[in-house]
């Protein structure tokens, strides 16, 4: 297994220009162990492309590393033509390459109104000396804020929570939340780490559905690590396997479903599976 | 046979709540900036004292040393202190919350022990003395106008509008910068780190900002309770006194600064009013017997009332 080039779906559909994020031989090291072991990989401007491979194969590293949460030892990173490697996350996303958490990050002891306002960008407000001098544009900009935040939380069925602490919420609700709020960045680039997890189906649709609208309308590009294979198949333009810290297939969904280095990534190789039994 | 009996002639004195209504108000303004710094960022600075020993010694030193005016050297002493906070910033609030707080702690400790040996500088534990005479000319003034209008001849009284009237001030400002979008980012800092950062906010800068402010309410603080005793000592400036501001903290509760006033108040009236028990005991034990019945309280107000007197419970449950 020492052959790691990808699987390539479509090779005329990825040219420099359309790759909105462009990743070459990340490492990220743990004390003895390679967590990302040269990971190769590129997500293509407007996509919604899944990140998936067996516990432990280095996604959610990966995430922290492109997001500026971990320092990778080597590599390159580059969004949208421009290095993003070793950044601090908050100059990524400004970006606009905003990411949401496995565990969620609400703000317990903060109302869901503020947990939506505090994400919008452009806040001459959060500027003390623009607060002291210029009050009237911070207030300006709360307006609108606020505005944009009730559209938002009214299209995930969170506007009767809108005053309530976020701590209060439910778990699927704080992964509504925070796709929410990520959304409040007006990001061009969002990852999600496990966004389904723990959601009831009804909630985990309407987001899914608005992940397509939003790339539908806003040019918006998703890159999500998930465990369902109902939705990686079904609502993913392109699937990203990783396994022990590198890509071992990428491609369309059916391609990857059927790619015997998939199979064997998650189930073991057949052979020895064979002689094991 | 007298228990515990307490001479409530000292809560009809004018003099006794005037001495109250000092120390409380400079206690008061001394933990607005823990509020600032623990109830609305999350970081625990431990260091409040340092900060107020370098604004007073810095005024002091300015005054004594360089000929600067009183009225020049307090606002140049404040930004000294801010500078301070920055400096010591800058590397400590790399660390995680709890060595952040050790760090302070040496910090503050660095401070008075340089303070006490520096002798040239600070006449060491001699104290320092003759900073005061703008103010003294002044507060004679202000105290002839007032007896001029009959409220009474105070010698203090100058001093206790002076502390109330800056406390209101810096209440209000702090109020205003904290119900903001900028106070907003410091909340989602004090509940998550990482979710500030992931939306594209700058903690690191924030947290300085935070602690610099912080560090020049502390300085304010210290100018009042340097003028209440005429003269600056190391021994003004001990651990203890930022652990006092920890307790009006969390006597007023967590997030409020009208909190941090109420709470400073009553440790003041207590710690006061305590003097005057009237046991068959040593003046010392009496002196101990004062901070057992304020642990006391503190105990049970956490026990019946944990939030504090101001605090919102759900804050408290829902932080993590």
């Amino acid at each position: 297994m020492t052959d790691t080039s990808p699987t390539t779906a479509d090779p005329t559909a990825r040219a420099a220009g359309d790759r909105l994020l462009d990743v070459r031989d990340v490492v990220k090291r743990f004390g003895g162990i390679n967590a990302v072991d040269g990971a190769t990989l590129d997500v293509v401007r407007g996509s919604i492309t899944a990140l998936i491979g067996p516990n432990g194969a280095g996604k959610t590293t990966l995430f922290n590393v492109l997001t500026g949460f971990y320092r990778p030892e080597s590599g390159a990173v580059v969004y949208d033509g421009k290095s993003i490697f070793r950044r601090q996350p908050h100059v990524i996303a400004r970006r606009g390459m905003v990411r949401t958490f496995q565990i969620t990050k609400a703000l317990g002891a903060m109302p869901v109104i503020d947990n939506m306002m505090l994400a919008a960008p452009h806040q001459p407000g959060e500027h003390l000396a623009t607060l002291l001098f210029r009050p009237l544009a911070s207030r300006q900009r709360e307006k609108e804020v606020r505005a944009r935040a009730l559209e938002l939380l009214d299209v995930f069925g969170l506007t009767a929570k809108a005053d309530d602490y976020a701590g209060t919420l439910s778990g699927g609700q704080r992964k509504l939340l925070e796709l929410a709020r990520a959304l409040m960045v007006e990001p061009r680039f969002v990852l999600l780490d496990e966004p389904m997890a723990g959601i009831n189906p009804t909630l985990g649709a309407r987001l899914l559905d608005h992940m397509a609208r939003l790339r539908e309308e806003d040019g918006v590009t998703f890159l999500f690590i998930e465990h369902d294979m109902e939705v990686v198949m079904g609502h993913s333009d392109r699937v990203i396997v990783m396994a022990q810290g590198r890509v071992i297939a990428d491609g369309a969904p059916d391609v990857v479903r059927n790619d015997p280095r998939v199979i064997d990534a998650y189930l073991g190789d057949p052979d020895r599976r064979g002689a094991a039994s | 046979m007298s228990v515990l009996a307490v001479t409530f002639d000292a809560f009809t004195n004018v003099e006794f709540w005037i001495g109250v209504g000092v120390l409380a108000g400079a206690y008061a303004i001394f933990a607005l900036g823990l509020q600032l710094n623990v109830g609305y960022t999350g970081i625990v600075n431990f260091g409040q004292a340092g900060f107020m020993a370098i604004g007073a010694y810095a005024m002091g030193i300015l005054v004594v040393d360089h000929g600067v005016s009183f009225w020049l050297a307090l606002p140049l002493a404040t930004l000294i202190a801010m500078a301070a906070g920055v400096l010591i910033g800058l590397p400590a609030l790399r660390l995680r919350s709890d060595y952040f707080a050790i760090v302070t702690i040496a910090f503050a400790e660095m401070i008075r022990y340089t303070a006490q040996n520096a002798r040239e500088l600070t006449g060491g534990n001699q104290g320092l003395l003759g900073f005061d005479d703008d103010w003294v000319e002044f507060s004679i003034e202000v105290q002839d106008s007032l007896a001029s209008v009959g409220l009474g001849d105070q010698f203090l009284l100058p001093l206790l509008l002076a502390v109330w009237t800056t406390l209101l001030v810096l209440t209000v400002l702090l109020r205003r910068v904290t119900n903001s979008p900028w106070g907003r980012v410091l909340r989602a800092i004090r509940e998550d780190e990482d979710a500030a950062r992931a939306l594209g906010k700058n903690v690191f800068a924030y947290k300085l900002q935070s602690l610099a402010i912080a560090a020049g309410v502390g300085a304010i603080s210290g100018y009042f309770l340097v003028l209440n005793l005429a003269f600056i000592n190391p021994q003004q400036f001990e651990p203890l006194v930022t652990f006092l501001g920890y307790a009006v903290l969390v006597l007023g509760g967590l997030a409020s600064y009208v909190g941090v006033i109420i709470g400073a108040v009553i440790l003041w009236t207590l710690l006061e009013a305590t003097r005057f028990i009237d046991l068959p005991l040593s003046a010392e034990k009496v002196a101990s017997l004062r901070f057992i019945i304020v642990g006391l309280i503190l105990i049970l107000l956490m026990a019946f009332r944990p939030q504090g007197i101001l605090g919102k419970k759900e804050e408290m449950v829902l932080g993590d």
